[in-house]
């Protein structure tokens, strides 16, 4: 056996939300049986970001914001890779918002992790998007990924979890990569993840999230109906969870980005490049120059 | 045209006019197409040159156009030549204007015996020896669609520069042809009311004869396309970019080619995505490029460092135009190299290489991502635009010169070997062999924050010194494996010319009038700026008295970074600078040599 890095120690506070996603995300991928080679997972700037460190898997540490453009790259570099993207709130909707949306116009098959404490943990507890009004002297009105997701027309699968519950979590994952190696595009589950140190949400979340499939009228395939389920829910004071959308069966089948570009799913990285390979090609290539 | 019979009658017969003025011989002709942008100039430019190219010349053209579609000046110039060139004449022999506007900018550059025509439509101008046309009247009235007033024109322009009828006409079936029925007819009809219309006039007809060259079997390219097959050919599939002139043809090129290779190219949402995006596939064992020009650049530089210090092999192709900001999007300048040169907060590595021709083009960006695997940090392609843009006929490209070069990858079966696999392993000359996500049985940690030979993270000072030297020393160890310059001219002469980029083919054709003068210069042309070139610069400012660097901008970044590099030359490097938006023509290089105002 050829010795290769091994995962570090966690660098969290004790009781840090990001536990229950690290927990959740190695049970996933166990249970879906995926070998430690063949998954990457890209991290994002902020404590949150660190989780590729803790785990038995391939890492990259992307820029604060470019964590999905650096994801996305990989997955298109080679569809083959299991490619997870964990990062923060304020990673993923402050800085890294542009990609974000676009991520979902993409539909590339990755997951995307966004363990949201409504606050900026490394940098200390400034207000992030999702930061509620008067939280650090915050005046503006946070932000709301549900929404936002449900609002963009694709084949994408959308959720929303809690770190107080890494059963759930542990499902929906599952559930979120299956859609990813089915090929079927991109999986976004974000989840409410509490920051012990500058935020500490766990109590308050723990009354108020409201799993959406107990409720009347529940239908992930539906849009508009999660938008108002989720809304409604929003107005009643609780925080929506759960599977919010995944396409109807049959729906979008081969809409993921790679499959579209690489039907055989073998990418730039597993391509052919030798001079030798593409003799022939390269002369015709050439050729189409007058 | 001017007649009610020549309009109606557009085939006539070649007739001999009745004084004929001897015709003079040309082996080296320019002309000039101006008027509003949507006026097609680059159509005559266009039919020109292919003309041009069935007579064996050699053919350079170029434009000159704002940042929009229709409307404002735009111009459009080519040359034919028996030698080859890469640069436009430093006077063009006609100019051929639709408005009045085309002949007040054009004039500028006419020769003294140079010639006007222009479209009398709606003006009738006094420069001397103009020549009107009705062009667009006759297009509207006889043809239904004043935008023919270009094939009118190139068919004038056919009888006074004594072009064969068949083949003329070759040009036009082979590009309208295709789109059959009416599109060919119509240009047939213009162009031989042009020829009409010419033929009419004694002193026009005939007045030039161009003479063939032998150039046959060339092709015509631009550094961009010639940019896009080297990456093709060198084994790059992954691009991602974002629209920017002059950068934007790379990307539209790859598009097209790299589908059939497994290769991926994406439009990025911006900049910040495009060197994000690369970044992504490069460390998924991807080779990988992005093309910017200045704006998209200054958001690039986050990421290039970031690939710098996480080691991950990248190619950014910098088509300069003019800056800062938005700047001159059309127009041409070398202003960048200061900003590369230093590029990002905090030190690390990176090569900057400068094609100078479409052939360097080619062959460069191939080796540009040999280096950037093997070396494992950012490798810059910095072009400008007339080398980006300009069109120019080359031997077609070969790939005696083009080879790929995995050496620093490692496969499973590489790794199987290997007691201890560190993507960050301590060496020698800073390499450190790399094992993609995907290969069984290792695992990689890859991250901008300093980190140790695993990748994890680590702020231990003795570790942060090995590391930094691992990076920065590469640019040390790597300096033979660098793109050497080609060198120029007279080995023995005093007077040394330093370029790089689209200035070669000025600094060339101003060396041979210089010889022609009796003053011998010899030319170093860089093909990579940083590193500093210090051994090969060094000796050729050591055997010269006098080293004129030639670029582009107003700081002289380039004799900057030379004077940095080799101090004790100071004394001897002269800059000749020029940021107009527009190309060195010979003339300029020559006059400051000879003496004259820089
Ligand atoms: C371009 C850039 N700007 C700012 C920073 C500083 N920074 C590091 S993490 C962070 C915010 C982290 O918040 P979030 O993404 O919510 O992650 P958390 O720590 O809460 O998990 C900031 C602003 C940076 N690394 N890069
Ligand atoms: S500061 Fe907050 S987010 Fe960061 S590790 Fe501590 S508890 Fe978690
Ligand atoms: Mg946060």
């Amino acid at each position: 056996m050829t010795e290769s890095v091994k995962p570090v120690a966690s660098t969290w506070c004790a009781g840090c939300g990001d536990f229950g996603v690290l927990a959740a995300v190695k049970k996933a991928a166990a249970e879906l049986k995926i070998a430690p080679h063949d998954e990457v997972l890209v991290g994002g700037i902020g404590c949150s970001g660190g989780i590729h460190n803790f785990l038995e898997t391939n890492g990259i540490h992307a820029l604060h914001g470019r964590l999905l453009a650096q994801a996305i790259g990989v997955k298109l570099a080679n569809p083959q890779l299991t490619v997870i993207a964990a990062g923060g709130d304020g990673d993923g909707y402050a800085i890294g918002m542009g990609h974000f949306i676009h991520a979902f116009k993409k539909n590339a098959s990755i997951l995307y992790i966004v363990m949201n404490n409504e606050t900026y943990g490394l940098t200390k507890g400034q207000p992030s998007p999702t930061a509620r009004l008067g939280y650090e002297g915050n005046i503006e009105n946070p932000f709301d990924s549900i929404l936002t997701a449900l609002s963009i027309p694709s084949h994408n699968f959308i959720a929303r979890t809690f770190s107080g519950d890494p059963k759930t979590m542990t499902a929906v994952l599952v559930e979120a990569l299956k859609f990813n190696r089915d090929g079927k595009g991109f999986a976004f589950v974000e989840d409410l993840s509490p920051c012990v140190t500058y935020n500490d949400t766990f109590k308050e979340w723990r009354e108020k999230v409201t799993d959406v499939a107990k409720l009347p009228g529940y239908d992930p395939t539906d849009r508009k109906a999660m938008f108002r389920l989720c809304l409604e829910t929003m107005e009643s004071g609780k925080i929506p969870i759960g599977i919010m959308h995944r396409p109807a069966n049959g729906e979008g089948a081969a809409d993921s980005l790679e499959l579209k570009l690489l039907p055989d799913r073998t990418g730039p990285a597993r391509a052919d490049i030798t001079l030798e390979g593409n003799r022939a090609a390269y002369d015709k290539l050439l050729q189409r120059l007058t | 045209m001017t007649t009610p019979a020549a309009r109606t009658t557009p085939f006539v017969a070649e007739a001999s006019p009745a004084k004929e003025v001897p015709s003079k011989e040309l082996t080296d002709v320019a002309v000039m197409i101006g008027g509003q942008g949507g006026d097609g100039t680059l159509t005559v430019s266009d039919q020109l040159g292919r003309y041009f190219r069935k007579r064996g010349l050699h053919v350079y053209s170029c434009r000159n156009v704002l940042s929009r579609i229709r409307g404002g000046h735009a111009d459009a110039s080519v040359r034919a030549c028996r030698a080859p060139t890469a640069a436009m004449k430093p006077e063009v022999d006609l100019l051929l204007a639709f408005d009045e506007e085309a002949i007040e900018i054009g004039l500028a550059e006419l020769a003294s015996d140079g010639l006007v025509m222009y479209d009398s439509t709606s003006f009738q101008s006094k420069v001397p020896n103009s020549f009107g046309f009705p062009f667009a009247m006759t297009a509207g009235s006889q043809l239904g669609r004043p935008i023919y007033k270009n094939t009118i024109a190139y068919g004038a322009i056919s009888v006074l520069m004594g072009f064969d009828p068949v083949v003329a006409r070759s040009v036009l079936e082979e590009k309208f042809g295709k789109r059959g029925g009416e599109a060919l007819e119509k240009n047939l009809k213009a162009f031989e009311l042009g020829r009409a219309a010419a033929l009419e006039r004694p002193e026009l007809a005939r007045r030039w004869t161009v003479l063939d060259g032998d150039a046959h079997g060339w092709v015509l390219t631009t550094g961009n396309q010639a940019a896009a097959l080297g990456f093709v050919v060198g084994g790059g599939r992954f691009f991602a970019g974002y629209p920017i002139t002059p950068a934007t043809e790379i990307m539209e090129y790859l598009a097209r080619y790299l589908p059939a290779f497994h290769g991926v190219v994406r439009q990025a949402e911006d900049e910040l995505a495009a060197v994000n995006m690369i970044i992504g596939a490069a460390y998924a064992g991807a080779r990988v490029m992005t093309s910017t020009s200045g704006p998209g650049l200054s958001l690039m530089t986050e990421g290039i460092g970031h690939a710098a210090t996480a080691e991950i092999p990248i190619v950014v192709a910098d088509c300069q135009r003019v800056g800062p900001s938005t700047g001159e999007p059309t127009r041409h300048e070398q202003s960048d190299l200061s900003h590369l040169a230093n590029l990002g907060h905090g030190e690390y590595p990176r090569f900057i290489l400068a094609p100078g021709t479409v052939d360097d083009c080619f062959h460069m960006t191939a080796d540009a991502l040999n280096l950037a695997e093997r070396w494992r940090l950012p490798v810059i392609l910095l072009l400008d635009q007339a080398l980006c843009q300009n069109t120019v006929t080359t031997k077609p490209f070969e790939m005696t010169g083009v080879a790929v070069d995995r050496s620093n990858f490692l496969t499973s079966g590489d790794v199987a070997n290997l007691p201890k696999y560190a993507a960050y392993q301590l060496s020698e000359n800073g390499r450190s062999p790399y094992a993609p996500p995907g290969t069984p049985g290792v695992l990689a940690q890859i991250t901008g924050n300093e980190h140790n030979e695993m990748g994890h993270v680590s702020v231990n000072p003795v570790n942060r010194v090995k590391m930094m030297r691992k990076r920065m020393e590469k640019m040390v160890h790597a300096r033979n494996e660098l793109p050497g310059p080609h060198l120029f001219g007279d080995a023995s002469a005093r007077v040394g010319l330093i370029g790089y980029g689209s200035t070669f083919g000025p600094i060339r054709e101003a060396q041979a009038e210089l010889a022609e003068g009796g003053v011998p210069t010899r030319f170093y042309q860089a093909r990579t700026l940083f590193p500093v070139p210090v051994d090969t610069l060094g000796k050729f400012l050591d055997e010269v008295d006098v080293a004129y660097v030639v670029e582009h901008n107003y700081t002289g970044q380039f004799a900057r970074l030379i004077r940095e590099a080799l101090p004790h030359h100071h004394a001897k490097l002269r800059s000749i600078l020029k940021y107009d938006g527009f190309s060195f023509r010979s003339p300029e290089i020559v006059r400051v040599l000879r003496g004259g105002p820089a």
